[in-house]
């Protein structure tokens, strides 16, 4: 995270974060109109946007929880970058048909540009790691979730019934298998790139 | 790749059960070993991850639940004060004319409901299903960005050679409605309304606003009420219903 000073708009990040109804229905009536506007006019719909938008505010509620998430420009600007690049993914997904909208994110050299990769970047790394997980075998994925939504291991030993030095071999290993498959994955190797 | 026992180690290192030995050894090799460096530092973020995803997983439900209630109740609410798409240079007039519509709608209850209010077109995309026909594509490009009159005409153009595209019809009849040529958009209408197509509902949700546009209050609310329950255009009908 750089050191500039948060943007005035870090009220919404904070929003977000909060689950505040007030803050995002703001967003909704300040944001959305541009995003739906823009959707409609490059081969989608209201219903599309409406889609974009609710996965574009997820991402950014789970980047807002990370780290002490900083925005550092217009949410306005960082919004709209996020759901265009959104949108372009989806279209480049479903559709057959040559996708023509500029990428000008990755080009423009401002603030807005920096932060959003940034959350593009984040986000591309909790869809892989998710994505990983679910590959796991059941036993790994109960463990791991016992483990660390019950604190303390050896409850989760008890609630399994098996032993204290058995689940904290078994978590280590469950981390370590998913380690593996995350680097083993070909889209983590374009990430070091 | 890296052998199952160091993950072990690096679990007992992150939660410190290691002797001052043992740790200082292991910061040793983390520095000289460039793979367990790597992978040790890909298990904290993926440790990380995971405590993320499993501490936060109840709000996070919580907090999808109530955008998407939020997002329902937004779009709807639109639906209903939606006017026609502004062109550029009417952005200037467009706040005000929102604020004015919420204003009316706000104060004008117990009076009859506008056309403008309940005319909500859904983006229309023909070329959508891989017809990349210059022709479809400037129909649809007409119709989004709501210049009835050229999109019209446009409709037309295909139906010369395509009589029997219910859904450019049903488009054209919108079109001729935006323009206040009521005649001719209400005999397309009735055509597709008599006939059995998925677009029967949607022709008389549009034949009644067209009457609704035109004033003809009873005949709005006649053709209203003729729209079945479970189909998209039921919803839009009652409300309009309740308006009348």
């Amino acid at each position: 995270m750089n050191d500039k000073k948060a943007h005035r708009d870090q009220l919404y990040i904070v929003g977000l974060l909060n689950n505040d109804s007030i803050i995002i229905k703001e967003i909704y009536e300040k944001f959305v109109p541009k995003v739906v506007h823009y959707v409609s006019r490059n081969s989608g719909n209201e219903h599309d946007a409406n889609d974009i938008v609710q996965e574009v505010l997820i991402t950014i509620y789970h980047q807002a929880q990370k780290n002490n998430f900083k925005l550092t420009c217009p949410f306005d600007a960082y919004f709209f970058l996020l759901c265009k690049r959104m949108w372009f993914n989806v279209l480049k997904k479903t559709s057959k048909k040559e996708v023509t909208i500029n990428e000008e994110i990755l080009s423009i050299n401002d603030d807005a540009s920096l932060v959003a990769f940034e959350t593009i970047e984040f986000d591309k790394r909790q869809q892989l790691f998710e994505e990983m997980f679910q590959k796991l075998g059941n036993a790994c994925k109960e463990l791991l979730k016992a483990s660390f939504t019950i604190k303390s291991l050896q409850e989760v030993a008890d609630k399994l019934g098996v032993s204290y030095g058995y689940v904290r071999k078994k978590k280590s290993l469950c981390v370590g298998k998913l380690t593996k498959l995350v680097q083993g994955s070909p889209v983590f190797k374009k990430f070091k790139n | 790749m890296m052998k199952k026992e160091e993950f072990t180690f690096f679990e007992a290192y992150l939660s410190e059960e290691l002797s001052e030995v043992e740790r200082l050894s292991f910061e040793n090799r983390l520095k000289q070993e460039d793979e367990l460096s790597e992978a040790f530092n890909n298990y904290k973020e993926l440790y990380s991850f995971l405590e993320h995803k499993f501490t936060t997983e109840k709000a996070t439900e919580a907090f999808t639940k109530n955008l998407s209630e939020i997002s329902d109740g937004y779009f709807t609410s639109k639906k209903k004060t939606k006017v026609i798409k502004f062109r550029p240079w009417q952005y200037a007039a467009a706040a005000s004319v929102v604020l004015f519509l919420g204003i009316t709608m706000f104060n004008n209850f117990g009076t009859n409901p506008v056309y403008s209010d309940f005319a909500v077109h859904e983006t229309l995309s023909l070329t959508e299903r891989g017809n990349q026909n210059q022709l479809y594509l400037n129909a649809e490009q007409a119709f989004n960005s709501s210049d009835y009159e050229q999109a019209e005409q446009l409709f037309s153009e295909i139906l010369v050679t395509n009589s029997n595209i219910v859904e450019v019809e049903l488009y054209k009849a919108i079109s001729l409605i935006e323009i206040n040529q009521f005649t001719s958009a209400d005999k397309i209408l009735l055509g597709i309304s008599n006939q059995n197509s998925a677009y029967k509902n949607s022709a008389k949700w549009y034949l009644a606003l067209s009457k609704l546009k035109q004033k003809q209050y009873d005949d709005c609310e006649l053709l209203l009420k003729e729209i079945p329950v479970g189909t998209d255009a039921y919803e839009l009908a009652q409300e309009l219903l309740s308006a009348l």
